[in-house]
C-alpha cells in the first residue's frame, strides 16, 4: 500500500497535465462551436463529383436532356 | 450527473425530415426542401437521390435544384430539420450585393492578408442544423478562389478566405443566396466579443470543475469503503490531504460565479438561489478542510465538487441559448437594402445606403426595397407594405407621397427625394418601440428563486437553533450535528430542479423543429392565459391566391385563367404572383402595364384587359360590379365582351384551424391582432370563431394592447412574423416566430418554428405545461426530502456519509425526472 504515496501524485500530476491541455484548448479557439463538430464527427460524408456537364444547370426533371 | 448533459447532446433522432419509405406518402403534401404543404394544384419537383421530390414554391425548386446540380444531395440525408423557405429567385436580388465590392465598405468585415487573399466574415440567416453547415461549406470550397470556408453553427458566422483576383465579394455574398440562406456582414461589437470571453471562461470553469470531479470522486470512492471496510489512518489522512488542494481549486476558480453573485445580491438586499448555493459550497468545503487538518469529522469534497459541476453544466447551458440570440441579434436596419442608387454630379452612382443624406435623390426601381424615408419626385407606382400593416395590396403613390423605408417598390420606377436619415424615419421608431418592448418585458419571478429566500431563512434558523440547542446538550458534538444539518439542507435538488428540466424540454422541443430562444419563456407560457395571433403571413398563407373564378361571358374556366396568366407575366405586382404556377395562354402581344389600374394586352387582334372594374369598363362600358366585398376581384375583359371576375384571397394555413381549436380547448383565450384595416380581418376570425379580432392595430397600438392586457393580469402568448409584429412579440410574455419571419421579428421571439406548421404552437404549449409539472415534482421532491432529512439530521441520527450521499441520490433523482421531458423516438428510425 505504500506506493500509494508515489501513484497518487502521479494521478495529480497528470489531471494538472489534462487540465493546461484543456484551457489551451478552449483558449485556441477549438471549443468555439460545439453543435456543429458533435455532428461532424459521425456525418463526414464528402460530397459526390458534380458530373461537369450538369453543374449550375437546373436539374428539374422536364430538361431536354 | 452525464443526464443533462447526454440530454442536450443526444444525437437528433428526430421526425425530420421523414425516412426515405415513410416519405412516399407526405411526398404528396409538404415540401421536400423547407417541409411547408404544396398547394394540391401545384407541380413542381426536383429530382433528388433518384426520385423526383414535391416543392411547394419556385424558391424551393431553386434553391434544390442548386443543390442537387452540385453534388451535394447527401445533405438532405443528413439534415436533422427543415430548411428555411426562401423567396422566390429574383436575379435583381444578386445585384444588391454588388454594394460589398467596394473596398471601404468591405473593409468594414474584411481583412486583406499579406499574400494577397481576403478574409471576411458573414453573419448568415436561415443556417437551421449542422448540415446546413456543411453544405455551404462545401457549396463554397467548390468556387474557383475559395481557399477556406467554415461556418460558426453556434454563431451562424462564415468565416472565408478567398483569391480577389478570382472571386468577387458580391458573388460569395450571391452564392450564398442562391443556396437560400441570407448573408450580411458580420461586424464585431463589445457585447459579441464580450460574449466569446464570458463563453470561454464559462467552458473552463466547466472543464476544471469536471476533471477536479473525477480526481475526487477517485479518491471518495476509496475513502467511502474505507469506512466501510475499515481503513488505516494514516491512508485516509493521506487520501483527505490530496483530496483538499483539487477541491480547493475547483471551489476557488470553478464557483467563483456563485459567490460573486450571491454577494452582489445580498449587499443590495436580495435572497438569490445563489445565496444556499454559495453556503453549501462555502461551509461544506471549510468543514471538510477542518477536517482534514486536524483528523476529525468527515470530509465532503466529492459532494462539493459535484454540486458545483451540475450547477455549472446547467448555468452553461442556460446561458448557450442566450448568447446564440446575442449573435444572430438583428436589428430593424438589416431588413434595408445595402446599397441604393442616388444622383450625384447628373449621373446614377450606387452608393453605400449609409452614405445617403437628406435632400439626395433617389432612385427606386421596381421590385426594389426603399432605402430610407422619402418623398415622391416624379413617377408613379405602388408600393408594397404588407411586413408594416399586413395589408396585401400595395398602396399606390405619386408625386408628393411619402414612401418608407423598407417598404417594397412594386410597380415602376421612382425617384424621390431623401427626407430624413435613417434614425428619424419609421423605421428606425419601429426599432426604438422594440428596444422598449425589451425593457417592460415583464419578468415573472421564478419560482425556484421565490422558494429560495424562505428556504434560506428556514435552514439557518434550523441550523443555528440546532447548533444551540446541542450546545446545551453535547458541546462537542454541537459543530458536528450542525454543520451535518446544513450539509444534508444543501439544496443541490431544489437549485436544479428548474434548469434541468427547463434545459430538457428545450432539448425535445429543438428535435421537433421548434428553436427555444429563451428558456425561461417556457415558464411564462405554461402559466398564459391569452393566445394572440397576427394575421398576414402567420394564420395566412400571406400570398394571394386565386379562390374564385366567376365567368362572365361563355369562355370557361380553365380559358379564362390561362389568358390572365400570360398577361399577369409581364407584371411585378403581388397579384400576379398567384397566376405564377398556371400555364399560361400564348400568342399575347404587345402587353402593357397601366400603373394603378392594370394589365393590357393584344391576342388575335383583340385588345384584352385585365384589373380594376373602372380600368375594364374603358374597354367594355357595362362591365357589371364585383361579386361581393369578401375577396380582392380583379376584371378581365376583350374588347366588347366582359369575360370574368376572378377573386383573390390569402387563404388561410390549412392547420390555423386545428390549432385555434386546440389551444382554445387548453383553456386559452385567442385573439386576432392585425394590421390590415380590410375586412379579411374579421372575415378569417369569423371562419376560425375567433370572437375579438382587433384590426388596423399600428406596432405600437399592438404593443399597448398586449400591455393593457398584461395590467389587467392576464399573461399573453403572441404569434407574428412581421416587422410591425416585433415590438409586440417582444413585450409579450411568450412569442412564437413562424418560419418566413422577418429576421427582426425572429430576433424577438422566444419560440422560433423552423418549418412553419402552427402545430407546433400547440405541441410547445403542452410541453411548456408538462415542464411546469416536472419542475413542481422537482420542487416537491426536493423540499420534501429536506423537510424530512433535516428532523432527523438536527437530532443527529444521520452519520454523514448517509447525508453525503442522500444528497446526490436526491440530484440524481431531479435531472432523472427532467429528462423524462426529453423521450424521443428510437434510434432506429433516424435517417442519418
Amino acid at each position: 500500500m505504500e506506493s500509494l504515496y508515489l501513484l497518487i501524485p502521479i494521478a495529480l500530476l497528470f489531471c494538472v497535465i489534462a487540465i493546461k491541455l484543456l484551457l489551451w484548448a478552449i483558449s485556441s479557439g477549438q471549443y468555439e462551436d460545439l453543435d456543429k463538430e458533435a455532428w461532424r464527427i459521425l456525418a463526414d460524408e464528402e460530397p459526390a463529383k458534380p458530373d461537369p456537364d450538369t453543374r449550375d444547370k437546373p436539374a428539374i426533371p422536364n430538361s431536354d436532356d | 450527473m452525464t443526464g443533462a448533459w447526454m440530454a442536450k447532446y443526444k444525437l437528433p433522432t428526430s421526425t425530420m425530415p421523414p425516412p426515405a419509405e415513410a416519405r412516399t406518402l407526405e411526398a404528396s403534401t409538404t415540401c421536400f426542401h423547407c417541409g411547408e404543404y404544396v398547394a394540391p394544384d401545384l407541380d413542381l419537383s426536383v429530382v433528388i437521390d433518384g426520385e423526383p421530390r414535391a416543392m411547394c414554391c419556385p424558391g424551393c425548386c431553386a434553391v434544390a435544384s442548386l443543390i442537387a446540380g452540385s453534388g451535394l444531395e447527401s445533405f438532405y440525408r443528413q439534415r436533422t430539420n427543415y430548411n428555411e423557405r426562401p423567396p422566390s429567385p429574383d436575379p435583381s436580388d444578386i445585384e444588391q450585393y454588388r454594394v460589398y465590392d467596394d473596398p471601404v465598405l468591405a473593409a468594414t468585415f474584411s481583412v486583406t492578408q499579406s499574400d494577397g487573399t481576403v478574409d471576411a466574415s458573414l453573419l448568415l440567416g436561415g443556417v437551421s442544423c449542422a448540415a446546413c453547415t456543411w453544405l455551404i461549406e462545401h457549396s463554397l470550397a467548390s468556387l474557383p478562389g475559395v481557399s477556406r470556408a467554415l461556418v460558426n453553427l453556434q454563431q451562424t458566422r462564415l468565416d472565408i478566405r478567398f483569391d480577389p483576383a478570382q472571386q468577387q465579394m458580391s458573388q460569395i455574398f450571391a452564392h450564398i443566396d442562391k443556396l437560400g440562406y441570407r448573408p450580411r456582414p458580420y461586424h464585431t461589437n463589445t457585447a459579441r466579443q464580450q460574449a466569446q470571453e464570458q463563453y470561454r471562461s464559462d467552458l473552463r470553469r466547466l472543464a476544471v470543475a469536471g476533471l477536479g470531479m473525477m480526481q475526487v470522486g477517485m479518491f471518495a470512492i476509496a475513502l467511502h469503503a474505507g469506512e466501510i471496510q475499515g481503513i488505516e489512518l494514516q491512508y485516509q489522512a493521506l487520501l483527505r490531504w490530496v483530496s483538499l488542494p483539487v477541491a480547493a481549486f475547483v471551489v476557488f476558480y470553478s464557483a467563483r460565479p456563485f459567490f460573486s453573485s450571491a454577494w452582489r445580491h445580498l449587499r443590495r438586499g436580495a435572497l438569490v438561489m445563489d445565496l444556499p448555493v454559495s453556503l453549501a459550497i462555502g461551509l461544506a468545503f471549510a468543514a471538510s478542510a477542518w477536517a482534514t487538518m486536524s483528523g476529525t469529522g468527515q470530509v465532503y469534497f466529492d459532494s462539493v465538487v459535484m454540486f458545483t459541476f451540475l450547477l455549472l453544466l446547467a448555468r452553461f447551458l442556460e446561458r448557450r441559448s442566450q448568447q446564440r440570440q446575442l449573435f444572430t441579434w438583428a436589428d430593424a436596419q438589416s431588413s434595408l437594402p445595402s446599397a441604393a442608387t442616388v444622383r450625384r454630379n447628373d449621373q446614377w452612382v450606387t452608393v453605400a445606403r449609409m452614405q445617403l443624406q437628406p435632400q439626395d435623390t433617389i432612385l427606386v426601381k421596381a421590385g426594389e426595397s426603399v432605402p430610407v424615408d422619402a418623398k415622391v419626385l416624379e413617377g408613379s407606382s405602388a408600393v408594397k407594405e404588407d411586413t408594416f400593416n399586413g395589408e396585401h395590396l400595395p398602396r399606390g403613390v405619386a408625386p408628393g407621397d411619402t414612401i418608407y423605408a423598407g417598404t417594397v417598390n412594386v410597380d415602376a420606377a421612382l425617384q424621390a427625394l431623401v427626407l430624413v436619415d435613417y434614425k428619424d424615419s419609421r423605421l428606425a421608431a419601429l426599432q426604438r418601440s422594440v428596444e422598449m418592448a425589451q425593457v417592460s418585458k415583464p419578468r415573472l419571478t421564478i419560482l425556484a428563486d421565490r422558494i429560495a429566500s424562505w428556504f434560506i431563512a428556514g435552514i439557518l434558523l434550523v441550523t443555528t437553533a440546532t447548533a444551540l440547542a446541542w450546545w446545551q446538550i453535547a458541546p462537542e458534538q454541537a459543530f458536528w450535528i450542525a454543520l451535518s444539518v446544513l450539509v444534508i439542507s444543501c439544496p443541490c435538488a431544489l437549485a436544479l430542479a428548474t434548469p434541468a428540466a427547463l434545459t430538457n424540454a428545450a432539448s425535445a422541443l429543438r428535435a421537433r423543429g421548434v428553436i427555444v430562444r429563451t428558456e425561461n419563456a417556457l415558464e411564462s407560457l405554461s402559466g398564459c392565459t391569452h393566445l394572440l395571433f397576427d394575421k398576414t403571413g402567420t394564420l395566412t398563407e400571406g400570398d394571394l391566391t386565386i379562390s374564385q373564378v366567376r365567368p362572365l361571358g361563355d369562355m370557361d374556366r380553365a380559358t379564362v385563367l390561362a389568358t390572365a396568366a400570360a398577361l399577369q407575366r409581364y407584371s411585378t405586382h403581388p397579384v400576379a404572383r398567384a397566376f405564377s404556377t398556371i400555364a399560361q395562354a400564348s400568342g399575347f402581344e404587345q402587353v402593357s402595364y397601366h400603373v394603378g389600374a392594370g394589365l393590357e394586352g393584344l391576342f388575335d387582334t383583340k385588345r384584352y384587359r385585365m384589373g380594376s372594374r373602372q380600368f375594364c369598363q374603358d374597354l367594355v362600358p357595362d362591365f357589371p360590379e364585383a361579386p361581393d366585398a369578401t375577396l380582392y376581384w380583379i376584371g378581365l375583359c376583350q374588347e366588347g365582351a366582359p369575360l370574368a371576375w376572378i377573386g383573390l384571397n390569402d387563404s388561410e394555413r390549412q392547420e390555423s384551424r386545428g390549432v385555434v381549436d386546440a389551444a382554445r380547448g387548453m383553456g386559452l383565450q385567442i385573439e386576432l391582432l392585425t394590421g390590415d384595416s380590410s375586412m379579411q380581418g374579421p372575415l378569417l376570425a369569423r371562419n376560425l370563431g375567433i370572437e375579438t379580432v382587433n384590426r388596423n392595430q399600428s406596432p405600437q397600438q399592438k404593443m399597448a394592447y398586449v400591455q393593457q392586457l398584461q395590467r389587467d393580469g392576464a399573461v399573453v402568448a403572441m404569434v407574428g412574423d412581421g416587422l410591425n409584429d416585433a415590438p409586440v412579440l417582444g413585450v409579450a410574455d411568450a412569442s412564437f416566430a413562424v418560419s418566413g419571419a422577418t429576421d427582426l421579428a425572429r430576433s424577438q421571439a422566444d419560440f422560433v418554428i423552423v418549418d412553419g406548421n402552427l402545430e407546433k404552437i400547440v405541441e410547445t404549449l403542452r410541453k411548456a405545461r408538462q415542464c411546469r409539472r416536472v419542475v413542481r415534482q422537482n420542487l416537491a421532491w426536493a423540499l420534501g426530502y429536506n423537510l424530512c432529512a433535516i428532523p432527523l439530521a438536527a437530532l443527529g441520527f444521520v452519520p454523514p456519509w448517509a447525508a453525503a450521499i442522500g444528497m446526490s441520490l436526491s440530484s440524481l433523482l431531479v435531472v432523472g425526472n427532467s429528462m423524462r421531458l426529453n423521450q424521443r423516438t428510437p434510434w432506429k428510425a433516424s435517417t442519418c
